[in-house]
């Protein structure tokens, strides 16, 4: 309990406190209220960087569920041999590591010769976008490699969940005359929401805390068209040592997290809690 | 039939579906292996004329592959360790022993899973710096160590326990301690090993945190060396995938031995609810 508080607690009061001053390396720190707030509040860059996360959360997040849940689906009512191969497939880049996957990314993107740019020319786009390089599509194309990261672990929460509901509730529904889909969405679905809210705030807190990608991928460009918050963050605390100011944004995105929480919790937590 | 019929057909798209999922791990083994000008050519080449390995042993004779290596296991090892201790402890006193306020710490503890490392970050960097710990793998494995969502399931799971043995155990004079590491830990035992799969993929793959606290080089972490390589090495693709591939070999090897086990253990940290 105590290296619990000491490690997870009093950080975030304290990151409050700092928050409201101006720290500065040389000079130390002084307190200044709200200032650091209203300077963000007023600043371009801060909201470039807040829509841009708004953008990646609004893209990865549903991305992420919705193709776990349909695979979660596949893996349960499958019988056959291809099972374990395709739960394995899909699950294992989960396991490698942020650099690793955008690495990978980025050079699947890579303008001149990726292996995405490429292959859309081979069906027939013949000017296909330079993802990265294009402020329009960088923001989906990095949303597209989390979720190809991300999506595995969701998928076997999910695929255990409808596992352990018993099977006579789907035997009754088929005698009832369901028909897939409604067994799926009418009768599955509402049975797993626990674990689905549970993979929905696991998913909002990537989504909005999002960094490594962007910072492998892109670092926040062209221009700042993928500065999301966290590199922002990121960027004031240690290249430009405004901790002060950095410890606002993240006590912001900490609100931004807490209140889609809040609402995931309300369209689909009431018989969760306990 | 012909419901038999409509689900090969699925399986078979799936199966497709999936080797295209695999794709990009596929590509980064092939590059990995090319020689650089069959790298970069359009368009791609699948099969290459001519297998090499000098771009995977570029990148183990120029950078510090196996301290970084080491290091990962170091992190993920002690943390997940350090942090299955705790969360018994812990998990055992939020599930099993009456206190007062018991409800209310918890439920703030559940709160403050929600608290992600980039707000955590400035005032972490403070209190490391001030215990003097940055550039020190402790570093990484103490905030990994504290993080809530292992006491949090361990208590889902003690929760549902029988009461009996313990009361049994009691009525036979075990104390508390006793009765949690004699009784309780045994019968936990696949909870406990899907908790240290958890833990330890989770630490494997931090990557904030140990960017801020760990700047020296021979203190990096695979990712955190990795991104460093990324910054060395602009476009130079064959040793980038050389080296992901590299830190991915010892996933790939866990991952093909103990694959069941390992999915089990993911997907039980959803189910425990």
């Amino acid at each position: 309990m105590i290296i619990w508080g000491v490690f997870t607690l009093w950080p975030v009061i304290s990151g409050f406190i700092i928050s409201l001053h101006n720290w500065d390396p040389l000079r130390g720190s002084e307190f200044i209220g709200f200032d650091n707030y209203k300077y963000l509040f007023t600043s371009d860059r801060f909201w470039n960087a807040f829509g841009n996360t708004f953008e990646f959360a609004l893209i990865m997040i549903p991305m992420t569920l919705i193709l776990a849940l349909l695979f979660a689906f596949y893996l349960y009512f499958s019988k056959g041999k291809a099972r374990a191969f395709v739960e394995s497939a899909l699950f294992f880049p989960y396991l490698l590591n942020v650099s690793i996957v955008s690495l990978i990314w980025k050079w699947l993107f890579d303008p001149d010769f990726g292996l995405v740019t490429e292959s859309l020319k081979v069906i027939g786009i013949t000017n296909p976008p330079q993802f990265l390089n294009n402020p329009f599509w960088v923001i989906p194309a990095i949303a597209l490699a989390s979720s190809w990261w991300l999506m595995g672990y969701r998928m076997t929460i999910f695929r255990a969940a409808l596992e352990s509901q018993p099977v006579e509730i789907v035997e009754a529904a088929t005698i009832d005359g369901a028909n897939t889909r409604q067994i799926m969405f009418k009768i599955l679905f509402p049975l797993i929401r626990p674990q689905f809210l549970f993979a929905t705030v696991l998913t909002v807190i990537s989504g909005f805390d999002v960094l490594g990608q962007v910072m492998i991928m892109t670092e926040g460009g062209p221009g700042r068209s993928s500065e999301v918050l966290a590199l922002f963050l990121y960027r004031e605390a240690f290249s430009y040592f405004r901790m002060g100011r950095a410890a606002a944004i993240g006590f912001i995105l900490f609100v931004i997290i807490f209140i889609f929480t809040l609402i995931a919790l309300k369209f689909m937590g009431k018989d969760v809690q306990q | 039939m012909k419901k038999n019929k409509e689900s090969k057909i699925l399986d078979i798209i799936m199966i497709i579906f999936s080797i295209i999922w695999l794709i990009p791990v596929l590509w980064m083994i092939d590059t990995a292996i090319k020689p650089t000008h069959e790298i970069f050519t359009t368009p791609p080449k699948w099969i290459p004329e001519k297998f090499t390995l000098q771009h995977i042993k570029d990148a183990i004779t120029n950078w510090p592959f196996s301290t970084w290596l080491l290091n990962s296991i170091i992190v993920s090892g002690v943390s997940t360790i350090f942090s299955l201790f705790l969360s018994i402890l812990a998990a055992y006193s939020f599930s099993r022993i009456e206190w007062k306020g018991r409800d209310t710490v918890f439920i703030i503890l559940l709160a403050s899973m929600l608290i992600p490392w980039q707000i955590n970050a400035v005032p972490l960097y403070f209190l490391m710096n001030n215990l003097n710990l940055l550039n020190k793998l402790i570093a990484v494995i103490l905030p990994i160590t504290a993080m809530p969502i292992s006491v949090f399931l361990l208590r889902q799971f003690f929760i549902g326990l029988p009461s009996e043995l313990e009361d049994a155990a009691r009525i036979d004079g075990c104390n508390r301690l006793n009765i949690l590491f004699r009784i309780i830990v045994p019968i936990s035992g696949p909870a406990l090993a899907a908790l240290a799969i958890y833990m330890f993929i989770f630490s494997w793959n931090e990557y904030f945190w140990s960017l801020i606290a760990l700047q020296r080089i021979n203190k990096y972490t695979l990712p955190i060396g990795l991104n460093m390589l990324q910054g060395a090495y602009d476009i130079e693709y064959g040793l980038l995938m050389a080296a992901a591939f590299l830190a991915s070999i010892p996933v790939m090897i866990v991952f093909a031995l103990l694959r069941k086990q390992i999915i089990k253990g993911m997907s039980w940290s959803g189910v425990t609810k």
